[in-house]
């Protein structure tokens, strides 16, 4: 049996992609656990923080999702840290403070300078966590969007948000139960106050991955965001 | 309704950026087809498409409108057609804001940021093998502000913008320049360069350097506010930053000179006056500028070939000179603007080092508190000085009400010797 710390659920169309935390050889490496029929999960009743245990087959994914391991029998949950120790161990993982190191390879930004992406064989892995000197969030025609500015100064723009506690905080704050000019107000939200909760939090922390090859290109994408945002944001819009 | 020229100007443009995106062999979808749901682009397609669109209409906030629209050539039309922040551009669709005039442009916030080491001027005479005592007595300056290890031109000068774009509740997307001024950092990317990386606005927010040394306040007010009149810009954080204590250092500069210097940052968020201002604001009033080319030989700072600088200074001739300029500048404000200078709310002028601010306000027959002090403590900051000055005003009279603060006077110099002012009045 494999322990496995849930640190990342990410929201890619219908389905999540999970990635957890193990050790191994005494260092902590990242995992996505995947079924033996697809690489993402439909129903995934765990949540960020969650410590469970499961089966993991042995074998690496292809580069550069090098930590897809397939789970062959269902998870169960045996505890739960909370997020600032779950960055604090996200923090011993893969880690990396500039453009070429995130995933040990170039990373080309697409030509109208939204996005960057990778050549599927290139990258040495597809997650990677960084500490960041900036970071805005942005509502692009119902796509959310962030650029961040990574330690070394490099600006990534218009990455997608694929975090679902992100994606559900603006689904929520979009609701037609949240009243009028709800776009405009969750704009004001994401354009100052985010900024400082955000950038403010001792454990403000992200990690990128790649997406897998979409027309050979892995796009890079913000799978998670610390701090999650918290429900009484949501009061405040 | 939109004239039929500006639908066809749009038409042309969905349909170049559409295919700069999709491929240029990429048929034309249907009006109301939703680009996504049917294929024809992704997320990723989507959004580069619009960020195109936006790049080449001007209209910047164009992703924005479509927030909770069909992603189709429909949509797009109705946004354009909507667009509230249009800006200028010469091949799209937009047309250009209404021009403001000139006294609408007020500054929504300010801010300043000083080198955390507080260093006593005894020490710097120290340093730089001088008298202990010598600032002190010379000049004046009791302390200076020095930056610390982890700090430089753009953590200053971003430290400084941020708490103003913060004032003012203002997001850094909604900026439409960035225009940098200092007279320490000569590198490239260049300080507003530096800056737009570091505050995250639009990517099509412009970013500008303004020269002119201690006069770069002033000139990149009056850059500012051309811009906003002109109907280019609606917000523009005007931002100065200095770290002197890393170039004007011991065995490279005679102490006299350096010894005078201290590092800081200011920063003033500019907006179009729209309705009622947030109390208590300042609009911009005019400015002028001029080149008194007779004293260029007072000083002259240059680079030498060893990489070291070379700095020709004759401080008793810029000193005469700064005071005559100065008060100059003063009496030419006051009679531009009508605005007795005794009803000033304060003066933010360059301080070359309190000597001179003390001389200076005795000249004006002003009282020494209308010059808020920054070189006594700080140390003579360069393009920051006036700044860190404005923005000390500002500050006092932000819990007054507007018909008890009085107008502030801007007055600088800068090598050349250039010289510049200009007024702010209660708006």
């Amino acid at each position: 049996m494999n322990k496995l710390l849930i640190t990342e659920i990410t929201r890619m169309g219908p389905a999540f992609c999970v990635i957890g935390l193990h050790r191994e050889n005494g260092k902590i490496r990242s995992v996505r656990p995947v079924t033996s029929t697809a690489n993402s999960w439909l129903h995934f009743p765990y949540h960020r923080g969650d410590v469970v245990q499961c089966e993991l087959a042995p074998f690496c994914g292809a580069k550069p999702h090098i930590e897809d391991r397939v789970s062959t029998r269902g998870f169960q949950k045996e505890s739960a840290v909370p997020e600032p120790e779950v960055v604090a161990f996200l923090r011993k993982a893969e880690i990396a403070g500039s453009l070429p190191d995130l995933f040990g390879c170039a990373l080309h930004e697409n030509r109208n300078g939204t996005g960057l992406h990778a050549t599927p064989l290139e990258p040495m892995r597809s997650i990677c966590g960084t500490e960041t000197k900036n970071l805005r969030l942005e509502l692009c025609a119902n796509e959310l969007r962030a650029t961040l500015v990574l330690s070394s100064g490099e600006v990534l723009r218009d990455l997608p948000v694929v975090d679902r506690d992100w994606r559900d905080f603006i689904d929520s704050a979009l609701a037609e139960g949240k009243g009028a000019n709800r776009v405009g107000r969750l704009q004001r939200f994401l354009n100052s106050q985010f900024h400082y909760k955000i950038l403010s939090c001792p454990h403000h922390f992200i990690r990128l991955g790649l997406t897998r090859p979409y027309h050979d290109l892995c796009w890079l994408m913000l799978d998670t965001l610390f701090p999650l945002p918290k429900q009484e944001w949501l009061e405040e819009l | 309704m939109a004239p039929i020229a500006d639908e066809d100007r749009w038409q042309r443009l969905i349909e170049e950026c559409f295919q700069r995106e999709a491929g240029s062999q990429a048929s034309l979808p249907s009006s109301s087809q939703n680009l996504i749901e049917t294929g024809v682009l992704d997320s990723m397609g989507w959004v580069g498409f619009l960020r195109a669109l936006e790049s080449a209409s001007g209209v910047s906030d164009l992703g924005a409108l479509l927030t909770e629209q069909t992603p189709s050539f429909e949509s797009i039309f109705r946004a354009f057609k909507n667009a509230r922040s249009v800006r200028s551009s010469g091949t799209g669709p937009s047309s250009k804001q209404e021009p403001v005039t000139q006294s609408a442009v007020i500054i929504a916030s300010s801010s300043a940021a000083l080198g955390s080491r507080r260093i006593p001027s005894e020490q710097v005479d120290r340093a730089f093998g001088m008298p202990a005592g010598k600032l002190r007595l010379r000049a004046g300056i009791e302390s200076l502000a020095y930056a610390a290890e982890d700090e430089n031109e753009l953590t200053l000068g971003a430290g400084a913008a941020q708490r103003a774009l913060r004032a003012a509740a203002c997001g850094p997307e909604e900026l439409d320049w960035i225009i940098a001024t200092t007279e320490t950092q000569r590198g490239y990317p260049s300080l507003a360069a530096q800056l737009h990386s570091q505050l995250l606005p639009r990517e099509n927010c412009g970013a500008l350097d303004v020269g002119g040394a201690c006069l770069g306040l002033v000139n990149a007010l009056a850059v500012a506010q051309g811009l906003i009149a002109l109907g280019q810009a609606r917000t523009i954080a005007v931002i100065t930053s200095d770290v002197h204590s890393r170039t004007f250092k011991p065995g490279v500069v005679a102490g006299e000179f350096g010894g005078l210097f201290g590092d800081g940052a200011s920063a003033f968020l500019l907006r179009a006056k729209n309705g009622v201002a947030p109390q208590p604001t300042y609009g911009l009033g005019e400015f002028f500028f001029g080149c008194a080319g007779q004293y260029a030989g007072a000083i002259r700072v240059a680079d030498v070939p060893n990489g070291n600088i070379e700095v020709h200074f004759d401080g008793e001739a810029l000193s005469r000179a700064a005071i005559t300029r100065l008060e100059n500048v003063i009496r030419d404000i006051e009679l531009r603007s009508g605005i007795a200078r005794s009803s000033l709310q304060g003066l933010a002028t360059h301080q070359p080092n309190p000597r001179l601010v003390t001389l200076l306000a005795k000249q004006c027959g002003l009282p020494l508190g209308k010059f808020p002090v920054v070189a006594r403590q700080f140390g003579n900051l360069g393009s920051s000085t006036c700044g860190v000055a404005l923005d000390a005003i500002l500050q006092s009279t932000s819990s007054r009400q507007a018909d008890k603060c009085g107008p502030i006077f801007m007055a600088s110099l800068g090598p050349g010797l250039l010289f510049g002012g200009g007024w702010l009045v209660p708006a």
